[in-house]
């Protein structure tokens, strides 16, 4: 099935792709600006004026339905105007603090939306089918007309932050910066301001009132794991709202048609999709990802135990495996120990552990390591030779090559550590 | 035979007052829907009013929204755990509560642990999870009763459908509200005002932020079939921010809030049943009740702008909250 080219299922796939990429570029904004909770306001501040939309052309007009979408866009984007504005006075005027000033504000505009929504109910009951759509968002029924709204505000959203992405570079990360270079500020902001209510506004239609703020934090918070280039995030965030949105509807429509009467609303579908994007990627890019930062301290952890393991043997010249295991994690020190071998520094005949050649040199330079940096600890920076060791413990796994080179010639190619041992002469590593 | 209908806004009080008065006479105690409305309506009142303004002051409102929102996944939860009670009525009030705290752990532990894990900043993580988890909670609800309208009624509140095991669990919590503040007092007021003494005189501030967190869940899930999800967080924040206006010690604000939030619900309930008397429309109780909410804020904003310009009084010594 094509979901691009059928007359039915177009509508919907391209409506929800272009809503959704609006809203990720205006995500990123409010992800930069560390204001994403106000979309969750101004999203439940725009549901009573859409309704009262909905009333006005029932009223007014009620021959005009087939324009009903303008009455919405016009109503929510005024209560979310309004809901914005009581939310500033809030926080200048009476000093509210800005996340009870957001929540107030969204719970009331919401509550006073259900109370028109009820009374829509009760006088105007053909009419009230389009006011619960707003709730949970409905995909299913859009229409060109929709496409064509949804198209303008995405080409807008894209537009605005090709040709002006210098100064809004400079605004989001240093307002006052920006200002002092001579960006209007002001104008931005507000521009900003009205992009973002049209974003909410629109993408109400098919995500619902309830989670169209979602659709702005997921996409953002994804694309921002990726990179710390602001083109680069303003790109992949789009690119993963126009995924999930596509994602989102064909989900819904497939499994509407695979389980008859399960029919799951698309707007909800398509936040999960975006969340999943959102997980995968805080669990999986490449440099902020939990997963490979959490291998990169495995593995540095384990070159730990590794070099203590290696110093030991050293220290000892031979040492018991048995021995090895009550200091270690038994678990820990075999796989340790296999690896060693494996590398061929340790070498094992019956329960007893002796270095190789190899071995020898790797443990002599780790023990230099450490014998330098306690010598420099006491010599340069004047501590107590008894308290040096434990900091050596820990800057013997760090200091580089470079580094050991810049302390043998401060040091001047030391011989004896503060403790009167030997310090390993630097012997190249094969 | 509901003794109410057809009553307009006093008769509903002339009503209301002469059945109490039977009842202390001892005349047998039976509640009528509106009664019951008003009793659970009250005792959400009650139990918002008092953690209320410690969300406010600890910033933790947007994280009240985002519990509330989960909730909804935590009653869908407490479905599946004892799906052998399904029936159509939500009545088993200790597995409804349970499902609460399961979703309140883990919308309070994602949300951690984006934030501390991940490193995300905070309203990141906050929205993250509670979007998705209501979204997730939706599905549920679809997939589970093939109903969407489950989840509309759990967003806009359906006081007509409260029945008497609803009045056992919102008279509960907000016996429990009741009784965790008067006994953690000191301790919640020392956290609110001056978090970095709380702990350095050993006060457990991580303890009293999972209190809070789980009453907050528990209060949301009682509120959640008479009001919804959204209009609990009016009955949070509207009262307290209404008399932090002309009132500024905790322990007046602490009445006045849970006063104030009752005010409101008796007053949409009353509203509401005279509408219907007078129209014949029966409008939301919960869109009532957050809009008296919006005008009592108002007002009082109102007043205060005047008693200012008339006596120059300054008014508000507190910085914020």
């Amino acid at each position: 099935m094509n979901y691009f080219t059928d007359p039915i299922l177009r509508a919907p796939t391209i409506g929800c792709i272009l809503m959704c990429v609006a809203a990720s570029l205006m995500g990123v904004v409010l992800l930069l600006q560390r204001r994403l909770l106000v979309g969750e306001s101004i999203s439940h501040a725009a549901y009573p004026g859409a309704i009262l939309g909905i009333l006005a052309l029932a009223l007014l007009g009620p021959e005009w339905e087939e324009y009903s979408f303008l009455a919405v866009l016009i109503g929510a984007l005024g209560s979310s105007w309004l809901g914005m504005k009581a939310i500033e006075r809030m926080e200048r005027k009476i000093k509210i603090r800005s996340d009870a000033a957001l929540c107030f504000t969204l719970a009331i505009f919401f509550g006073f939306g259900i109370l028109l929504a009820s009374w829509l109910q009760e006088s105007l009951p053909q009419w009230a089918s389009q006011a619960q759509v707003l709730l949970f968002g409905q995909a299913a029924t859009l229409t060109d007309e929709h496409i064509m709204i949804y198209a303008l505000l995405a080409l807008g959203c894209t537009l605005f932050i090709l040709f002006a992405f210098r100064p809004l570079q400079a605004l989001l990360f240093d307002r006052g910066y920006s200002k002092s270079i001579g960006i209007n500020t002001r104008s931005f902001e507000r521009a900003l301001f009205w992009l973002l209510l049209f974003s909410i506004v629109v993408g109400i239609r098919s995500v619902g009132v309830i989670l169209m703020s979602g659709m702005l934090i997921a996409p953002a918070i994804a694309a921002r794991q990726f990179s710390n280039h602001l083109k680069t995030i303003f790109l992949l965030s789009a690119l993963i709202g126009a995924l999930s949105g596509l994602l989102g509807n064909v989900l819904s429509v497939e499994i509407a048609l695979r389980y008859d009467s399960l029919f799951l609303p698309t707007g909800p579908m398509i936040i999960l999709v975006s969340a999943t994007f959102a997980l995968l990627s805080l669990l999986f890019s490449p440099k902020r990802g939990i997963a490979f930062r959490l291998a990169r301290l495995a593995s540095f952890r384990l070159r730990c135990l590794e070099e203590n393991i290696l110093k030991e043997i050293w220290k000892r010249r031979e040492i018991e495996f048995a021995e090895l295991k009550r200091h270690y994690h038994p678990i820990l020190a075999t796989f340790v120990l296999q690896r060693l071998i494996g590398q061929g520094w340790v070498d094992r005949k019956g329960g007893v552990l002796t270095l190789s050649d190899d071995g020898q040199t790797r443990a002599a330079s780790i023990v230099r390591l450490h014998r330098l940096w306690e010598l420099y600890l006491t010599e340069q920076l004047g501590w107590q030779a008894e308290k040096v060791h434990m900091s050596a413990e820990e800057m013997e796994h760090i200091l580089t090559p470079e580094l050991e080179e810049r302390l043998t010639k401060l040091l001047s190619d030391p011989q004896r550590d503060p403790h009167a041992q030997p310090i390993p002469q630097k012997r190249p590593v094969l | 035979m509901n003794p109410y209908s057809g009553a307009g806004f006093f008769e509903f009080f002339a009503i209301l007052f002469q059945r109490l008065a039977q009842v202390c006479m001892g005349a047998p105690l039976t509640l009528a829907t509106d009664e019951v409305q008003l009793a659970v309506l009250a005792c959400c009142a009650i139990a918002c009013g008092l953690i209320g303004p410690f969300l406010v002051l600890k910033r933790m409102t947007m994280f009240a929204n985002s519990l509330s929102h989960t909730s909804l996944l935590g009653v869908v939860g407490a479905f599946l755990i004892g799906s052998s009670l399904w029936d159509g009525t939500i009545a088993d009030i200790s597995i409804l509560l349970l499902g609460a705290f399961i979703a309140a752990l883990l919308t309070a532990g994602l949300t951690e642990t984006l934030s501390r894990l991940f490193r995300l900043q905070p309203d990141a993580s906050i929205g993250l999870v509670f979007t998705t988890l209501f979204a997730l909670g939706v599905i549920c609800v679809t997939l589970f009763t093939k109903n969407a309208h489950i989840s509309t009624e759990a967003v806009m509140g359906n006081p007509d459908a409260l029945q008497w095991s609803d009045l056992k669990l919102s008279a509960l919590i907000a016996f429990l509200n009741i009784g965790l503040v008067l006994f953690l007092y000191r301790r919640l007021q020392l956290a609110s005002f001056d978090e970095p003494f709380a702990k350095a005189i050993g006060a457990p501030a991580n303890g009293l932020r999972l209190t809070l967190f789980l009453l907050t869940s528990a209060t949301c899930t009682g509120a959640f079939r008479a009001v919804g999800v959204l209009v609990v967080l009016a009955l949070l924040t509207g009262p307290y921010l209404t008399a932090r206006l002309f009132c500024h010690r905790l322990s007046h604000l602490l009445i006045w809030t849970p006063c104030i939030g009752l005010v409101a619900c008796t007053i949409g309930v009353a509203l509401s049943r005279s509408i219907l008397s007078w129209t014949g429309m029966p409008l939301s109780t919960s869109g009532l009740i957050a809009t008296f909410i919006a005008l009592i804020f108002l007002s009082a904003l109102f007043v205060r702008r005047r008693k200012k310009t008339r006596t120059g009084w300054t008014g508000s010594a507190l910085p914020a909250g």
